[in-house]
């Protein structure tokens, strides 16, 4: 099942009174479950396409459907619902909530929602994704007293807080070592089979983009390559 | 709604510096309006405690009637709807006196000065007897005998008399003829109020033989009542139960109010000159309320202007939170494009600014509030020997705070209500914010 369908998509920013082609049709899709890579050099449109994944950007043109929900003329409340139901972030640049510790940093999606589980189920939930992702002897830490490593781990559990269907990460380890990164990229590896989550996540670091089942090379706003090597359907697409 | 304003109370503490100078102002401004208030609301609760103090009542009851020869006089005789009112009523009322009073010359040897003489029942005027100071003599003997007067100590000195010696009383009767009597001064009092409102007292039964009126007549009855609160429906009822029938049917418009500082209530013949003569009394009901209005309408214009300089003080707040909120806005832009893309939904965003500004003008507002509470206890717990002038103004040399919690909930949602709209613009553009430009912002 598609989770992630992209159909022609184009994006044209205007700066004053330049067109920018950031992506210039673009179509593909992910499976349920994928470990999917977005790679290419800078400017190539990375970013431009996790954004309209992830409904905080619109195509210009095309059609982005998202777990069945097609997004052409959706509205930003309708958006953000969608966003907060299906979809969860890590970001270059950790983006944790400086005046939450690492435990409400992990549970703030969750009390964003109408209907919130029970506070028990809660609790244990948030304690089972810190434990998950090794902070346990961390949980009422501020953000400012972690590492870039320790704050890309809260930032994985955040992400996964509401049990969304699909992770996405634009450059997840850019801010990392390498050693550090290749760390963060495999916990995502691990949630993404321990909880059948599909990860989308963009990079430029080759040994990184080894690890992904899917592979999405970008050049100028267009697909130069994508292949898909599930190891449980072993189809390419 | 927990989750905003849990975000929004951390916030409040992120900038300490920053969120206490703006707390700080509004904590200012609530201070002053505060201590306007305070000080105005005890200034007139002492203005009225020494009013009806020097008065000798809160309601004051006069009595008008013609003689025959066409002269209206000041008296009230023994009525018994008056008697009926005052037992109905006997529950509200703490205790009344019934006086006589004139403006005589009072001479002493080549020495004379004219002073306010109450002739009073000193049966009845415990209050009073309780309230006097006496510096020399005794007021043991007042209630044997009827020829005794006690002055204020200045005017025993302006005189040159001595406790026990007898001045000269003159005066006109209450129509108009001369007529002169003795007295033995019995005692000097303090004269406490510092403006000449020490009257001189001396017996109703002998004040009236020198009035020409009978010992059981009067010409005032004051009243306190044991609740100032209901002190305007109190006298409403004695004005309506005194009032004849034909006073209803010319409806005359309520007398307005002169104040003396002889310390005569009312103005009893000075007004309408076009009166045409009435059988039997017609009562005149006023009450310390009336009197108060004069300066109750001062100290509103005073807390008019207070409240004015408290809005522009929070007009120039309110620029300080719109630019601190802009700033703030933009500091936490990718803040906001993460808790966008989490599902943070445009109105819980500028919930958060919102919530802020509400916890900034609460806590600006507390704080306020408590500096006044301690500024009013240090300073109301000095005794101050100003000019006597003043003393009218304090409660035995003491300032007085008294503070109506009717306006420190209108100020302090005055402040809320500006911190709201201050917030408003600056929260509604960060909800307003895409995610994307937030996200992708460097701040
Ligand atoms: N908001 C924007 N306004 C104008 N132009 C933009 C905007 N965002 C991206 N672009 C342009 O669109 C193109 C694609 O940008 P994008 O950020 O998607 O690239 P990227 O592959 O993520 O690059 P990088 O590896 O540097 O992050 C670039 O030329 C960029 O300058
Ligand atoms: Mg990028």
């Amino acid at each position: 099942m598609a989770i992630v369908e992209l159909e022609n998509v184009k994006k044209v920013y205007t700066l004053g009174k330049a067109e920018v082609h950031a992506v210039r049709g673009v179509t593909f899709t992910i499976e349920k479950g994928d470990f999917a890579s977005i790679v290419g050099p800078s400017g190539s449109g990375k970013s431009t396409i996790l954004n309209l994944i992830g409904c905080i950007d619109q195509p210009t043109e095309g059609i982005v459907s998202i777990n069945g929900t097609c997004t052409e003329g959706l509205k930003d409340k309708a958006l953000t619902t969608l966003r907060h139901e299906t979809l969860g972030f890590i970001f270059q640049s950790f983006n944790l909530i400086p005046v939450l510790n690492v435990y409400e940093n992990i549970e703030f999606p969750l009390l964003l929602g109408k209907n919130r589980p029970g506070k028990k189920e809660t609790k244990e939930w948030i304690e089972f994704l810190v434990e998950a992702v090794g902070l346990a002897d961390h949980m009422h830490h501020k953000s400012n007293e972690l590492s870039g490593g320790q704050r890309q781990r809260v930032a994985i559990a955040r992400a996964l807080a509401t049990k969304p269907e699909i992770v996405l990460a634009d450059e997840p380890t850019a801010n990392l070592d390498s050693k550090t990164g290749q760390s963060i990229i495999e916990l995502m590896k691990k949630m993404n089979s321990d909880l059948n989550t599909t990860f989308v996540f963009s990079t430029h670091d080759r040994t990184i983009m080894e690890i992904a089942d899917h592979v999405i090379e970008l050049l100028d706003g267009l697909i130069v390559k994508n292949s898909r090597t599930s190891a449980e359907a072993g189809n390419i697409s | 709604m927990f989750l905003t304003m849990k975000v929004a109370f951390r916030n409040i503490s992120r900038q300490k510096k920053r969120s206490f100078l703006l707390a700080g102002a509004i904590a200012f401004g609530m201070l002053a309006i505060t201590l306007m208030n305070a000080l105005t609301g005890g200034v007139v609760g002492n203005i009225r405690d020494n009013f009806s103090h020097a008065l000798g009542g809160h309601v004051f009851i006069t009595g008008r009637e013609w003689t025959d020869a066409g002269q209206m006089i000041m008296k009230i005789r023994s009525d018994a709807n008056l008697d009926r009112l005052l037992e109905e009523n006997a529950s509200q009322i703490e205790a009344f006196t019934r006086r006589s009073q004139a403006m005589p010359s009072l001479i002493f040897g080549s020495q004379q000065t004219m002073h306010m003489v109450y002739g009073v029942d000193f049966s009845e005027e415990d209050k009073l007897l309780d309230s006097l100071v006496v510096t020399h003599g005794s007021l043991d003997e007042l209630g044997s005998k009827d020829d005794l007067i006690i002055l204020p100590q200045p005017v025993g000195e302006r005189l040159g008399v001595e406790v026990g010696e007898t001045i000269l009383i003159r005066l006109e009767t209450l129509t108009g003829q001369q007529n002169v009597g003795e007295v033995k001064v019995a005692a000097f009092i303090e004269d406490q109020e510092e403006l000449g409102l020490s009257a001189a007292y001396t017996s109703r039964a002998y004040l009236n033989t020198l009035l020409g009126m009978d010992s059981h007549e009067y010409q005032m009855l004051n009243m306190f009542v044991t609740d100032l609160d209901f002190v305007e429906g109190f006298a409403r009822t004695f004005r309506e139960g005194l009032r004849t029938l034909e006073e209803e049917e010319e409806e005359e418009a309520e007398p307005a109010v002169t104040v003396t500082v002889a310390g005569m209530p009312l103005d009893p013949m000075g007004e309408q000159e076009e009166l045409t003569p009435w059988e039997g009394t017609r009562y005149q009901v006023m009450n310390i309320n009336q009197i108060m209005e004069a300066v109750e309408l001062v100290v509103g214009v005073l807390n008019q202007v207070g409240l004015v300089i408290f809005l522009i003080l929070l007009v120039v707040t309110m620029v300080g939170i719109t630019n601190t909120f802009r700033m703030m806005m933009i500091e936490r832009t990718k803040e906001i494009g993460t808790m966008r893309a989490f599902g943070m939904h445009q109105k819980q965003v500028k919930r958060i600014f919102l919530w802020e500004a509400v916890l900034l003008g609460l806590l600006g507002c507390m704080a306020g509030l408590v500096l006044s509470g301690v500024f009013a206890m240090v300073v109301g717990s000095l005794s101050l020997n100003t000019d006597p002038s003043l003393q009218f103004f304090l409660n035995n040399g003491k300032i007085t705070f008294s503070l109506p919690i009717g306006s420190v909930f209108l100020n302090t949602a005055l402040v809320v209500f500006t911190s709201l709209l201050a917030a408003y613009w600056p929260a509604r553009a960060a909800a307003k914010m895409s995610p994307m430009k937030a996200l992708s912002s460097h701040t």
